[in-house]
C-alpha cells in the first residue's frame, strides 16, 4: 500500500515507519521546521498543495499524540485546523482509511481496577497540552467519519513504548515497538471495521491495565499476541 | 458584575450590550471598532490573541464570547476554536467562575439530527459533522467542556440559528418571506440579546452541572427544537415569536375589522 505518515520526524512516526517500511511504500511528511532528509516539508494548509500530498495514497497514518511540539497555540492549531485540512484532502482524494495514533493516557485518571474498554468516555486533562490535543484530534477525525467521508481507525496505544518486553512493574499499560507496528499493520488491512473504530492496544503483561479484547476481535493477526 | 465581551461588534454584540449595559460593567472587545452609538469601554482585541485575552480578563467576573467567523478556513479555526481556548486559559488564569460562549445550533445538531428528528434538545451529544462553521464552533465548545470539567468553570453555551428583525422578520442576509417553509429555529435579535443577559445573571444553584447548553428560540409550533430548558433554567422569556412567519392569520385582512363579524 501507499501510505502517508504525518509528523514524520516524531519518535512515534519513526518507530511506525521502521516497522512498516518493508511491506509498504511510505511517504513521510512533517511541518517545514521539523522536516529533513526524506521527509516532505508540508504546512498542511487548505490550498491545493495538500491535495497533491495525498495523491495516490491508500491510507494515512496520523500521529495524533505527541507528533508535534511547541506552544499550546501551535499544538491546538495543528490538532484542529491542519487535521481538518488533511482529512478533507484525504477524503477528496478517495483515501480509504485514516489511522489516528492516539493514546490510552486519555484514561490515565481512571483507577487501575476499572475494566476500561473502548466504550468508556475519555477524560482528557486540560493541563497536559499533549493530551488535550490528542483528544481534540480524535474529535476532528470522528466528525469526518460521522459524515462518512473517510473511515477512521482510532488506535489508542498504551504507554510507555519499550523496545523489548522489559517493562517496569508499574508500567501496567506498556506497549512494545513490535506490538505498535503489528497493530498499525493489522489496522491497515482489517475488514472488520466500522466507519469510526476505536481500538485499544497494549502489550500483554501481568496486571495489564487495559482490556484489549476489541483488538483481538477486529485485528485477527494480532490476536495471538494479545492477552485474552 | 464586570463582564468581558469578546467579539462584541458583530451582529449579536449590540443586542447583548443593549440588554446588559445598565446592569453590568462591560469591557467590549473586537477587532473592529464599535458602533458609534456605543459609549462604554472598548479595547481592540482579537479573540484568538491568547495573551491579549488573558490580560483583558483580569478582574472580570464573567467572559462572554460572541466572536464568530465563518467562511475562511484559517480564520474560522482561529476565531471559533482558538478563541474559546484563549477564553478558557484566561478564565483559568484569573479564576473566573463563569464563561458564556455562543454559536450556531448545528455545532450540536448536525444534519443527521436535523433532517430526521424532532424535539431536539440541548442535552444531546454534539454531532456537528464537518461543515466548517459547525465543526470549528463545536471544537471550541469541546475545549470549554474539558476545561469546565477539570477546573470547575461554569460554561454556558447559547446556541442560535436564524436571527430576525422584529420590524419585518427579515434577517441580516435575506429579505423576509412570509408563510413559507421557515427555519424552525428563528429568534428576534432582541431576544438573542436578553438570552446573553440571562446567562450572565442566572444563579449558580439553578444550573444542574458546570457545563450547560441552551437553545435560544421562541415557542414555535414545529416542535423541531425544544426551548423548555432555556426558559426554565435561565428564566428567559422571548418577547417575540416571529408569528407572521408561521401563522397565516397574520396576513393583513383585506376588509379591516369586518372579519370579527
Amino acid at each position: 500500500m501507499n501510505l502517508l505518515i504525518t509528523s514524520a520526524a516524531s519518535a512515534t512516526a519513526q518507530l511506525i515507519a521502521g516497522e512498516l517500511s518493508g511491506a509498504h511504500t511510505l511517504r513521510l511528511t512533517d511541518l517545514p521546521e521539523n522536516a529533513s532528509g526524506d521527509i516532505v516539508a508540508h504546512e498542511l494548509g487548505h490550498e491545493s498543495e495538500t491535495d497533491e500530498l495525498l495523491a495516490g495514497i491508500d491510507a494515512v497514518i496520523n500521529i495524533g499524540y505527541q507528533g508535534q511540539s511547541g506552544s499550546p497555540a501551535h499544538l491546538m492549531d495543528y490538532s484542529t485546523r491542519r487535521m481538518y485540512n488533511l482529512l478533507q484532502a484525504a477524503s477528496d482524494a478517495g483515501v480509504k482509511r485514516y489511522i489516528n495514533i492516539s493514546t490510552l493516557r486519555l484514561y490515565e485518571d481512571h483507577e487501575e481496577n476499572l475494566v476500561v474498554t473502548e466504550k468508556w468516555r475519555t477524560d482528557p486533562s486540560a493541563e497536559d497540552v499533549d493530551l488535550l490535543n490528542a483528544h481534540i484530534a480524535e474529535y476532528v477525525c470522528k466528525e469526518f467519519a460521522r459524515d462518512r467521508l473517510i473511515q477512521v481507525v482510532n488506535l489508542r496505544l498504551g504507554w510507555p513504548f519499550v523496545g523489548d518486553s522489559s517493562a517496569k512493574p508499574e508500567d501496567t499499560a506498556v506497549i512494545s515497538h513490535g506490538m505498535i507496528g503489528a497493530a498499525v499493520q493489522e489496522a491497515l488491512v482489517s475488514e472488520e471495521l466500522i466507519q469510526w473504530q476505536d481500538i485499544h492496544v497494549q502489550s500483554p503483561i501481568e496486571h495489564q491495565r487495559f482490556n484489549t479484547n476489541t483488538a483481538a476481535r477486529l485485528l485477527p493477526g494480532l490476536a495471538g499476541r494479545l492477552s485474552s | 458584575m464586570k463582564v468581558l465581551i469578546l467579539g462584541g461588534n458583530g451582529m449579536l454584540g449590540p443586542w447583548a450590550v443593549k440588554a446588559m449595559k445598565d446592569r453590568h460593567d462591560i469591557l467590549l472587545t473586537d477587532i473592529n471598532d464599535p458602533y458609534p452609538e456605543y459609549k462604554g469601554e472598548f479595547q481592540k482585541l482579537s479573540a484568538d490573541d491568547i495573551d491579549g485575552v488573558v490580560k483583558a480578563a483580569e478582574g472580570m467576573d464573567v467572559i462572554v464570547n460572541l466572536s464568530v467567523l465563518r467562511p475562511h478556513r484559517q480564520l474560522a479555526f482561529d476565531v471559533n476554536t482558538m478563541g474559546n481556548y484563549a477564553m478558557m486559559l484566561a478564565a483559568r488564569e484569573h479564576r473566573i467562575k463563569r464563561v458564556i460562549t455562543t454559536g450556531p445550533h448545528f455545532q450540536m445538531v448536525g444534519q443527521q439530527y436535523e433532517e430526521w428528528d424532532h424535539d431536539l434538545n440541548p442535552d444531546m451529544p454534539p454531532a456537528p459533522g464537518t461543515r466548517l462553521y459547525a465543526h470549528t464552533k463545536a471544537l471550541g465548545q469541546e475545549i470549554c467542556r474539558v476545561f469546565s470539567k477539570r477546573h470547575g468553570i461554569q460554561v454556558l453555551t447559547l446556541l442560535y440559528y436564524n436571527m430576525k428583525h422584529t420590524w419585518n422578520l427579515g434577517g441580516p442576509e435575506a429579505t423576509p418571506v412570509y408563510h413559507d417553509d421557515m427555519v424552525p429555529y428563528s429568534t428576534a435579535w432582541q431576544d438573542c440579546g436578553t438570552a446573553v443577559q440571562a446567562a450572565v445573571e442566572v444563579p449558580e444553584e439553578r444550573l444542574a452541572t458546570k457545563c450547560e447548553t441552551f437553545f435560544v428560540l421562541p415557542d414555535l409550533p414545529h416542535a423541531k427544537f425544544n426551548n423548555e430548558k432555556t426558559k426554565r433554567v435561565l428564566g428567559w422569556q422571548p418577547r417575540y415569536h416571529v408569528e407572521a412567519l408561521w401563522n397565516k392569520d397574520h396576513r393583513t385582512p383585506p376588509s379591516g375589522l369586518t372579519e370579527a363579524f
